[in-house]
């Protein structure tokens, strides 16, 4: 990802850190670093939001568009993720150097919200193989500091809690061609509903331990590293392995089991954070990258 | 594409309130990424800017193995807009790699290699990465004031404020002669009066220090829209130089502001009024 | 995407006409209900697997396998080095390309790769690395090209045994070889190696069914060292059932391991033979 260079001194510093349960900045394993988020300040899109965990900044901007279902599917509508590795990160993302990071963090995301349970796409629907709203997330990576999967699962969440659909007050076949209506207000609008929507997790395995929320140099120790998506009501909706190293198949349970227990107590803290925001209504002032 | 239907406003304002040589409102950002070497953000109203510098550092890619500049440092300049920026509504297919974006890295080259010493860094890259994160008119112009900060957040030493400026002359027929401030040319237009009938000229400056003479070198220069006549050339561009001053005036606080805060107290503590 | 120069596709409207035949089979309001499977299969018996290495001439290794109507061909080329390497690297690199073949699936495949081939490639490079000696082949690149002729149901876990068994057979040094299996899960059900409808089925969940599991699960591992080379799970499963699948996918990929050991040996042995 970025150009950090360790030495192998340095790495068996990090190892013999992690095997005593005490990471470089004084973390426990099972620790996040502390994570600024801000929701809806992009006002051209219909839904945004920004996260800073340590070095880690992701933007999400959402889009919502009127389409025409897909044939095969006439009572659903259409979600799609698209992922930019923006050059301001590093020097290697410039022109085509992020597209592989980028295509692997879409499908992490195409994976977590492909089920029912956590995002139901006949909500879209607005007229049955007629019209659909279409939602884009773009999700923009402008920093890397580590733990990218955690994050924009985390900022697309909130993007997506924070988005408002415009009210349709009318929709009807007119003579086969769809009449569409919307509310006159601009700030009539549905909000989603996002109580299940997944959280992702990220379980690094350095050495015979594994840590969450692992920093860029903690990443470049651990030989293999376990990406899931866990909904809220306790199911886990997509698992892939990265890394080029094995686990043992304890592991991988032991693993699973304590992204289980994180991934929920990180969803109810995200919520709680979010809640709170939107208490302060609209007067809330918007700082975006100012502060 | 949005129809204007009065941009001539009674009074001389414009539909957003301003005045003819009025600039939106500036708020600027410096050292905003730990990891790059030099970052800045930049909002011009509504247009939204992150530039980030990384460098000097040795050439990497298909810049490095062309060994013809071993004298002069190389200035690798990016333009892309997030997908979500384009404040019209549509949503962007591709970030960067259109015709426009290519066309703006290159200017925005330009414009950099005007100021920074090249001579001083031989065989080494200077990487100016701009990304648009909203766009409301003049994101050239915004990105330029953005890269000067980045570039002075990053400690590299500079000739002089590269300050980018836009100047709109809105071919409106039916203007009454009486009020006619408007009429030559209105500063830094957002993108629905740039959408109007008429011609956008950018320019990139480098401003004089002193506030009294409104001239100074025009570095990059570039219109945009309909045809502009030769004789309404010289008052667009006193207009825009004008702009350009005032810009540098607010960069040049916006700077001075930042570099107080982050360093210790000291003899070179600089008084702010 | 650029424009396809070379070939004449269908209209671009056009749509496979499946979806509007058996529109009451397709339903999701439809429990389905997989107490007998439609090949006579019990729930926890995998397909017959068939394998045969060194069938493309011009590779240095490939092989092919057929599980059940899933067959997939993969070559392996020479190491060659990488030209635009600034820098040595004490590892050499594995370079996977997935892909079906556009008449393999229910609904026809362009030749360009989209994004899940592209996922799926980039799984098959991350399994196959912790069982190929990378260090035995610096600044080295190994191409491994998968094409699934026929995608019956886990085309991923036959793709990566026949690119396993293709190294070995390219005489790259290996620490082991690579099994994988698949399971679907639906409600209580754990269906071993699904057919492409069982997989359809695995991934969609009935109306009204809050808390029901549904998903695929693909497990790769290296059966001779007792390692999990690769999870791919895709679905809504929670923890217990995941690990009873991992546990039941383990036991599996073990008792895969001798029909791709048997099919190298006999190879050796035939090509031992003629040289007599």
């Amino acid at each position: 990802m970025a150009e950090t260079v360790l030495s192998s001194g340095e790495k068996i510093f990090i190892l013999h850190g992690i095997d005593a349960d005490f990471r470089n900045d004084g973390r426990r394993r099972c620790e996040y670093r502390s994570m600024e988020i801000e929701t809806k300040l992009m006002p051209q899109t219909h839904g945004s939001a920004r996260l800073h965990i340590g070095n880690t900044d992701i933007l999400v901007g959402i889009k919502v568009e009127l389409d025409v279902p897909h044939a095969d599917k006439p009572n659903e509508g259409k979600l799609e993720f698209f992922v930019d590795c923006s050059a301001t990160a590093t020097p290697a993302f410039e022109g085509k150097g992020g597209d592989d990071l980028a295509t692997e963090i879409s499908n992490v995301l195409t994976a977590a919200y492909q089920t029912r349970n956590a995002f139901d796409l006949k909500t879209l629907c607005i007229l049955p193989h007629k019209k659909c709203w279409k939602i884009y997330v773009d999700v923009l990576i402008l920093q890397c500091g580590g733990n990218l999967f955690d994050a924009v699962g985390i900022a697309v969440k909130a993007a997506l809690n924070s988005t408002e659909i415009p009210k349709i007050t009318a929709a009807t076949l007119d003579g086969g061609e769809p009449d569409i209506e919307l509310s006159d207000d601009s700030y009539d609008c549905i909000q989603l509903d996002t109580s299940n929507y997944p959280i992702i997790i990220t379980l690094c395995k350095i050495g015979d331990n594994y840590i969450v929320d692992p920093t860029l140099e903690e990443e470049m120790c651990s030989t293999s590293s376990i990406v899931m998506s866990m909904l809220p009501n306790g199911k886990i909706s997509s698992v892939v392995k990265l890394g080029y190293g094995s686990i043992q198949f304890n592991t991988f349970t032991k693993m699973l089991q304590m992204g289980e227990i994180i991934g929920l107590r990180l969803n109810k803290t995200l919520m709680d954070v979010l809640k709170e925001e939107n208490q302060f209504g609209r007067q809330r002032r918007i700082f975006g990258f100012l502060k | 594409m949005i129809e204007a239907e009065n941009i001539e406003d009674q009074n001389g304002l414009r539909p957003d309130g301003r005045r003819a040589l009025e600039l939106r409102q500036i708020r600027v950002k410096m050292g905003v990424f730990g990891q790059a070497d030099g970052s800045a953000y930049i909002e011009q109203g509504n247009t939204k800017i992150l530039v980030t510098v990384y460098g000097p550092h040795q050439p990497r890619g298909s810049t490095g193995r062309n060994t013809s500049n071993i004298s002069k440092g190389i200035v690798n300049c990016q333009y892309s807009m997030a997908v979500f920026s384009l404040s019209s509504g549509e949503r962007k297919r591709k970030p960067r790699g259109d015709r426009k974006s290519q066309e703006r890295s290159l200017q925005l080259k330009h414009a950099m290699e005007a100021i920074i010493h090249l001579e001083i860094y031989p065989r080494s890259q200077i990487d100016i990465y701009v990304e648009a994160l909203q766009v409301d008119g003049s994101e050239y112009c915004a990105s330029v004031n953005g890269a000067t900060l980045a570039l002075i957040d990053a400690g590299i030493p500079i000739k002089n404020y590269a300050i980018g400026c836009t100047v709109t002359l809105i071919n409106n027929p039916s203007l009454e002669d009486e009020d006619n401030t408007l009429e030559k040319g209105v500063l830094d237009a957002n993108y629905v009066e740039e959408c109007t009938p008429g011609v956008t000229l950018s320019v990139v400056a480098l401003p004089n220090n002193d506030s009294t003479s409104k001239d100074g070198l025009i570095v990059v220069a570039q219109g945009a829209g309909q045809r502009l006549h030769l004789s309404q050339f010289e008052s667009l561009k006193a207009r825009v130089l004008y702009g350009c001053q005032d810009i540098r005036s607010i960069l040049d606080h916006a700077v001075r502001e930042y570099l107080t805060e982050q360093s210790l107290p000291s003899l070179f503590h600089v008084a702010l009024n | 995407m650029p424009v396809d120069q070379r070939r004449i596709n269908g209209p671009e409207v056009s749509v496979p006409y499946h979806i509007y035949s058996d529109f009451d089979e397709k339903s999701d309001k439809v429990k389905h209900d997989f107490s007998k499977r439609s090949d006579k299969r019990t729930n926890s018996e995998m397909r017959k697997i068939f394998l045969k290495i060194g069938i493309v001439s011009q590779a240095k290794g490939s092989a092919y396998i057929e599980m059940g109507n899933t067959k997939v061909v993969c070559s392996v080329f020479d190491p060659r080095e990488l030209s635009n390497k600034n820098g040595y690297c004490t590892q050499g690199e594995i370079y996977c390309e997935f892909k079906f073949a556009p008449f393999s699936c229910q609904k026809r495949k362009i030749h360009q790769q989209n994004a899940e081939e592209k996922q799926y490639s980039l799984i098959l490079q991350r399994t196959l690395e912790p069982a190929v000696c990378l260090h035995e082949f610096p600044n080295f690149q190994v191409d491994v090209y998968v094409m699934v002729l026929d995608n019956a149901g886990s085309s991923l876990a036959a793709a990566i045994m026949a690119a396993s068994t293709a190294l070995a057979n390219a005489g790259v040094p290996m620490f082991g070889l690579v099994t994988a299996s698949t399971i679907g899960i639906y409600g209580n059900h754990y269906l071993m190696d699904p057919t492409d409808t069982e997989e359809a089925i695995c991934n969609t969940q009935p109306d009204k069914e809050d808390d029901f599991n549904h998903g695929i699960i693909t497990l790769a591992s290296l059966p001779q060292h007792n390692q999990i080379s690769e999870v791919f799970l895709i679905g809504s499963i929670d923890t217990n059932t995941i690990k009873q699948a991992t546990e039941m996918l383990t036991a599996a990929n073990k008792d895969i391991c001798p029909v791709l050991q048997q099919c190298l040996v006999k190879t050796i042995m035939k090509l031992h033979n003629e040289k007599k």
